[in-house]
């Protein structure tokens, strides 16, 4: 196995509050971190980032020990982005001399962030009066101008105007980015992002897995709740959006362009026989797969949607589910959400 | 709001005591003789002296007291609320006071002086250099409290991030931190130089009053005002136009305009 770009098993204490997390980081990968308020999912970027130590235990960077519970290298001397929640661009410097910063920036690589996110026609302007999108676009081209092995991000599109978000998002995916962490409050954000989703909880990872696995088998109510979301990118027209594989899903709200359909698993409900009345979205769907959560099951469908459906175990016995049962899974178009890809 | 007839007329009152001494000052003033007053051997040997204790004081200040405003504003050390108050006791000092102890630290036979004299011959009181000490003295707190203020209503995140992009902490002073401390540098400075212009007592009482050496324009001022009030105009007129040049500039640090 080649060498992870981030290895970290320790834990760290402050104010009496502990983070104690055990977390293996490819190179290239990107691992969304959510959690509740106060889970310690910002005090995990500050410990990479050197602005926190640890109290026991070791983190490494690129096969290095950075901290090892003793001794701590300084953040100047370790090879990573930091992108805040509050930004931190240096309002006193220019949009240039904000991106060129760090002393691993290249003009090239300067030159080609500049550009990726749409900053060229503002170079010349103090940070001091940008507007709150391109500040953010500032701090994320200023991060990863500095070459990191691993990018810290904190809530990166949280609040922002759509071109911004989708600039950021384009530059978070492509080709030869470094291993990001990222914390978000955004489920959706975590799919689009993410290879995988690690639940933080009062400062313990409680579950890690693929967007797809979390969907599937939430461990906790916090997963259960923020992760557990249907999710799947169409192209809306007016009360209609389409999916890759053609099928329509109808929303309440007319929208036009890339949307992200997204449903929340209790609203998907189960029939027997084609249900009547007033669900707009009803499609016929085979179950693969029950999987108790909490005080519900998670019953997962294939059909022209794939679809997680969450019911209480008494429907289950109702309705006489099983792998393999034929059902009509049925959704408002109240329940759909549509958010602007 | 309407203010009350009898506040309205204290503050008149206090408006014009404040007024009243500017007044007379301009009122006497020698306008015409100004140049050739000015021009006199004595005035201009103070007016040049006045010049370059001053100028070499607030560089002083400016080398020591940066760091010094710095570390009390970012450095957790012990007793520094203590450290604090010691370093704005020359503000709240008597400057006689000042002067005294001055003498007994660094005089001949003072605490560190008998060592400056025995072992590098040196000596401060009744020099030029001791009428910089003495000006040192007085003005550094000015320039401490307003740089060590401007730190410490920033907080550190900035340099902080600046770390995180591969600066070294050097780099961070002096990318991030001087240039942003800029402003309340350039304020305290001000403030400093004016402070240590005007400074009399301490001066007196430590560095003496000898003409050419360690007598600065306040001094001449107080001795011409016996022997020559002409002189003492031209000299105070000079003083009040460095003052106003200084304040003017600076009042909306002091006092924002709504």
């Amino acid at each position: 196995m080649t060498t992870p770009a981030l290895a970290l098993a320790g834990a760290t204490r402050r104010n009496g509050f502990i983070l104690e997390v055990d977390l293996t980081m490819a190179v290239g990968e990107t691992i969304a971190i959510l959690g509740p308020n106060g889970a310690g999912k910002t005090t995990l970027l500050r410990l990479v980032a050197g602005l926190e130590r640890l109290e026991s235990g070791s983190l490494r960077l690129a096969g290095r020990t950075v901290d090892d519970g003793a001794s701590a290298a300084a953040p100047h001397r370790r090879p990573i982005g930091w992108v805040p929640q509050d930004r931190l661009v240096f309002d006193h410097l220019t949009v240039a001399a904000n991106v060129g910063f760090s002393p691993r920036a290249t003009p090239e690589r300067t030159a080609a962030l500049t550009d990726a996110l749409d900053l060229t026609g503002l170079v010349n302007r103090p940070v001091g009066e940008c507007s709150g999108g391109q500040a953010q676009r500032v701090a994320v081209a200023r991060a990863l101008a500095a070459d990191p092995t691993v990018l810290l991000l904190d809530e990166p599109s949280a609040a922002l105007d759509v071109e911004s978000r989708h600039l950021i998002h384009r530059a978070l995916a492509a080709d030869g980015k470094p291993a990001t962490l990222l914390v978000t409050h955004d489920p959706v954000e975590a799919a689009t992002l993410a290879d995988r989703i690690v639940i933080l909880e009062d400062g313990r990872v409680t579950q890690e897995g693929t967007p797809a696995e979390i969907r599937v088998r939430p461990d906790t109510r916090y997963a259960a709740s923020l992760t557990g979301l249907n999710f799947v990118d169409a192209y809306a027209r007016g009360t209609t959006a389409t999916t890759d594989t053609g099928t329509g899903v109808v929303l309440a709200e007319p929208t036009a362009g890339p949307v992200h359909v997204v449903i929340p698993p209790s609203a998907v409900a189960l029939h027997t026989t084609r249900p009547e009345g007033s669900p707009r979205n009803v499609w016929q769907a085979t179950v693969t797969e029950l999987r108790p959560a909490f005080d519900r099951v998670r019953v997962a469908l294939d059909g022209p949607l794939p679809l997680v459906a969450e019911v209480t175990p008494d429907a289950v016995d109702r309705l006489g589910l099983r792998p393999g049962s034929s059902v009509w899974a049925a959704v408002k178009a109240t329940e759909v959400t549509a958010h602007a890809a | 709001m309407t203010a009350p007839r009898t506040v309205v007329a204290a503050a008149g009152l206090a408006i014009a005591f404040l007024a009243l001494p500017v007044v007379g000052l301009l009122q006497r003033a020698p306008w015409a003789g100004l140049g050739s007053l000015l021009g006199r051997p004595a005035v201009a040997d103070a007016l040049m002296l006045s010049l370059l204790v001053s100028v070499v004081a607030a560089g002083v200040i400016l080398v020591l007291g940066t760091p010094l405003a710095w570390v009390l504003a970012r450095v957790d050390i012990p007793g520094r609320r203590l450290l604090r108050a010691l370093v704005v006791l020359p503000m709240v000092l008597p400057p006689v006071v000042g002067g005294t102890a001055l003498l007994f630290a660094l005089g001949r036979r003072g605490l560190v002086g008998q060592w400056l004299d025995a072992w590098f011959g040196l000596t401060l009181p009744f020099t030029t250099a001791g009428a910089v000490v003495a000006a040192t003295f007085v003005a550094m707190p000015f320039y401490v409290v307003a740089v060590e203020g401007a730190l410490r209503s920033g907080d550190d995140h900035l340099e902080q991030m600046a770390g995180t992009l591969g600066a070294r902490p050097l780099t961070v002073l002096r990318r991030i931190t001087l240039p942003r401390l800029l402003p309340a540098i350039g304020a305290g400075l001000a403030l400093a130089w004016a402070r240590a212009l005007g400074e009399f007592g301490a001066t007196i009482t430590f560095a003496g009053n000898l003409p050419g050496r360690t007598q600065t324009l306040p001094l001449a001022t107080f001795l011409a005002l016996e022997t020559d009030p002409e002189a003492a105009l031209a000299l105070s007129l000079v003083m009040l136009a460095v003052s106003l040049a200084v304040l003017v500039p600076l009042r909306d640090r002091w006092l924002p305009s709504r």
